[in-house]
């Protein structure tokens, strides 16, 4: 089990992480959700033993890590956010670089290479030098490089920022199946999608902050009260947001180019006012559609601002 | 764990260009450059040949002198059967002779000297030959006067005059060490003959060579352009090895392999030590390539190989020190700043100091002695001291300077090791 108790980073001044707590269970898979800049990956830094904390402990089978890493380490794998690669070396050099530092060597290493090739599918790249490699290629040796020494625990940092949508769906899929192969997962993501397709727990992140924790379910609860309409028009006028903000002052409004979200308590009826007020500004709306709540209005209704910028 | 990290960083050398071309394709392109350019130069055009020329100019000969040796040991009152013993006696112990026919003409000897003959010839017109560098006049009454002295000591003693070129020590010391040894024994030649040895056997050309090869071992070896250059190229290229590495391993920091290293359990002691022990692999290699390109392409012999063995592997071990220090500093600082100050501007002082360019000695020799406290300058001392030739032990002061250096970059890579961690 691994435990985050008050954990809080300052680098020089910037507190950067303030007094998280965190758990994670064997055989959970959690996911740490929040926007860029929030501070995830300094809390996984911390969780993996990388980044000493400023205040807080973090604790392995109810052990610091402070003073003796090891055991921890040895059972984790970690996929950073960053391509943590050599670009000069092959696919395979690099894993058995990988592998050798774990302490594999010989048939062990070799066996252990070819599996995880074959289980973030480069078997046939290989040889190939990691600088030709394609996005979503690195990014899928990027988390072999953390499966040598069979992790039992993974903890991921946006494993899947900027590539293609194919090379996405691959690594999701695969990250799908390592759940459900068992392995103890935390998975750092700024793609509300993401979490929800892999993770049971969720926490949500935001300023250095944990701001909510629980299931999926848990955390829907949360805005089941509550209402999305995503407006779309060729342009929203000032006055027009204006005008809505005052008729309807709890809601969250947010204007992204040709795209207009209101959050509001589900006891109103807003579809007949807004196309009036509307209509009075002079705003042609194309469409208008009511949404069932997700993460992402979780976070908006919790923040008041958008996960993605 | 420690070999697979070389492994990696040997690796990384190699499949970037840029390393390969800084610390092998430079030095040798500016060995082959320097040493033919400045070759003539520095080396003055002379062949580093050691035979020597000796030019004798005999105006002797025993038929011109026998009537006045004749005539000499009649006044001596040593007439008929006695004169004639005593004549030929004198014809088969001839120190001219034996100069021409035996000494000189041994197939040893002749490896040394090369022998001219000549009669009556204009002194100062030969003496401007550069091609000859001792010129042997004989008189024409040297055996009449050789007799008188050594045989009835009379004081007239029997001259010679020799003229040595100056402008080559060692084929000028050849020469003298042969000719005093060919004096000495014909001096001695009676004292030899009364107690029973010939002359002849005592000044054998054996023991002349060995004089010879005695003034050879004492005297220093001429350091031509090609061993100098590569010696200051060794020295100089060695130095950007650690900027290479340290830069390797400040970009780990940023692509987080190091932090991939660290949750593997490798300790940032043994992270470092790896860097050390490639640097020190790396600069050995490096020089071992100069040197072997020194020999099969430039034609360099060698000398003291055992000694070679010692500077380069202390001199490979201070550069792997110094890798280890400048990856702690960059590690401290973030930047390659500390790399670039030290490629821009400490190698080249360093190398200029050191005589990596020209002999410093030659503008100044307290910039030589300052130049000598630098790794490279006390490494190129070092080896150009041993390539003249000289006793393996002068090379130890030099190499106190480099073990010094290799203790501090040591102590300060422990001072300056970045204790939380290189990730915040
Ligand atoms: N080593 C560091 N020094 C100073 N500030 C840092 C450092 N690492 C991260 N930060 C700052 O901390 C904040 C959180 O960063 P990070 O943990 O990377 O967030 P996330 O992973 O959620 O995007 C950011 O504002 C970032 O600029
Ligand atoms: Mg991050």
């Amino acid at each position: 089990m691994l435990q985050a108790i008050s954990l809080s980073k300052k680098f020089k001044t910037k507190e950067v992480v303030r007094e998280i707590n965190m758990e994670l269970l064997a055989g959970e898979s959690v996911g740490l959700l929040g926007p860029n800049g929030a501070g995830k990956s300094t809390t996984i830094s911390m969780l993996s033993s990388l980044v000493i904390p400023t205040s807080g402990d973090v604790l392995w089978n109810d052990k610091s890590i402070s003073k003796n890493p090891e055991p921890l380490r040895k059972t984790l794998g970690v996929v950073p956010q960053e391509i943590a690669l050599y670009p000069e070396l092959s696919a395979r050099e690099n894993l058995a670089f990988f592998g050798r530092i774990y302490g594999l060597k010989g048939e062990l290493l070799e066996t252990r290479i070819t599996e995880v090739l074959k289980k973030i599918g480069l078997s046939d790249r290989q040889k190939d030098i990691v600088k030709t490699f394609s996005g979503g290629m690195k990014r899928r040796l990027n988390i072999g490089a953390a499966l040598l020494h069979k992790p039992s625990m993974l903890i991921m940092d946006e494993p899947t920022v900027g590539i293609d949508p194919q090379s996405r769906t691959y690594i999701l899929e695969t990250v799908k199946q390592f759940v459900e192969e068992g392995m103890t997962l935390l998975y750092t993501s700024h793609y509300m999608e993401e979490v929800e397709m892999l993770c049971d727990k969720i926490y949500i992140m935001d300023q250095g902050r944990i701001i909510a924790y629980g299931t999926k379910e848990e955390l829907k609860e949360l805005v089941s009260d509550n209402q999305t309409i995503e407006l779309k028009a060729d342009l929203f006028t000032a006055n027009f947001e204006k005008a809505l903000g005052e008729r309807f002052p709890k809601a969250t409004l947010r204007i992204e180019e040709k795209i207009l979200t209101i959050s509001m308590s589900k006891s109103e009826e807003p579809l007949a006012t807004i196309f009036a007020i509307a209509a009075a500004n002079n705003v042609v709306i194309t469409s208008a559609i009511v949404k069932v709540p997700s993460l992402e209005d979780v976070f908006l209704h919790l923040t008041g601002k958008a996960l993605r910028d | 764990m420690l070999f697979s990290l070389i492994i990696k960083q040997m690796k990384m050398l190699i499949r970037n260009k840029q390393p390969l071309i800084i610390l092998l394709v430079m030095p040798l392109v500016l060995i082959t450059i320097l040493s033919n350019a400045l070759g003539s130069m520095m080396d003055g055009g002379e062949e580093v040949a050691i035979q020597a020329n000796l030019l004798i100019v005999d105006d002797s000969s025993w038929v011109q002198e026998e009537e006045a040796i004749k005539l000499f040991l009649e006044q001596e009152g040593v007439t008929g059967p006695p004169m004639d013993a005593l004549l030929s006696q004198f014809k088969n112990s001839d120190p001219v002779e034996l100069l021409k026919n035996t000494i000189l003409t041994s197939d040893e000897m002749k490896k040394y000297i090369a022998t001219d003959y000549k009669q009556t010839v204009d002194l100062k017109v030969t003496r401007q030959d550069k091609n000859i560098d001792g010129i042997l006049s004989i008189p024409s009454n040297f055996r009449l006067n050789y007799i008188k002295s050594v045989y009835f000591n009379n004081a007239d003693f029997a001259e010679l005059s020799l003229y040595l070129n100056q402008d080559n020590d060692i084929r000028a010391s050849i020469i003298e060490s042969v000719l005093a040894d060919w004096k000495s024994g014909y001096t001695q030649s009676a004292a030899l003959l009364d107690v029973g040895l010939s002359p002849e056997k005592v000044m054998s050309s054996v023991n002349s060579v060995e004089k010879i090869e005695q003034v050879l071992e004492s005297n220093e070896r001429k350091i031509p352009a090609s061993i100098y250059y590569t010696v200051g190229m060794l020295v100089m290229f060695a130095l950007y090895i650690p900027a290479f590495l340290a830069g390797f391993a400040l970009q780990e920091v940023q692509w987080k392999v190091y932090d991939r290293i660290l949750l593997a359990g490798v300790s940032p002691i043994l992270y470092t030590l790896s860097i050390f022990f490639t640097g020190t692999l790396v600069a050995f290699i490096q020089q071992a390539i100069m040197l072997l390109f020194g020999m099969f392409v430039l034609g360099i012999e060698w000398i003291s190989l055992e000694g070679m063995t010692v500077i380069v592997i202390s001199y490979s071990v201070f550069v792997g020190a110094l890798s280890a220090l400048m990856t702690t500093l960059q590690f401290r600082t973030k930047t390659e700043g500390i790399a670039n100050v030290f490629n821009g501007i400490f190698i080249t002082v360093f190398s200029f100091l050191g005589g990596s360019f020209f002999n410093i000695r030659d503008i100044s020799e307290i910039l030589g002695k300052i130049g000598d406290l630098t790794p490279n300058g006390a490494t190129m001392s070092a080896i150009l001291s041993i390539q003249k030739g000289q006793d393996l032990s002068v090379i130890w002061p030099f190499m106190f300077a480099i073990y010094l250096l290799v203790v501090v970059c040591v102590l300060l890579s422990i001072v300056f090791f970045p204790r939380r961690g290189v990730t915040e």
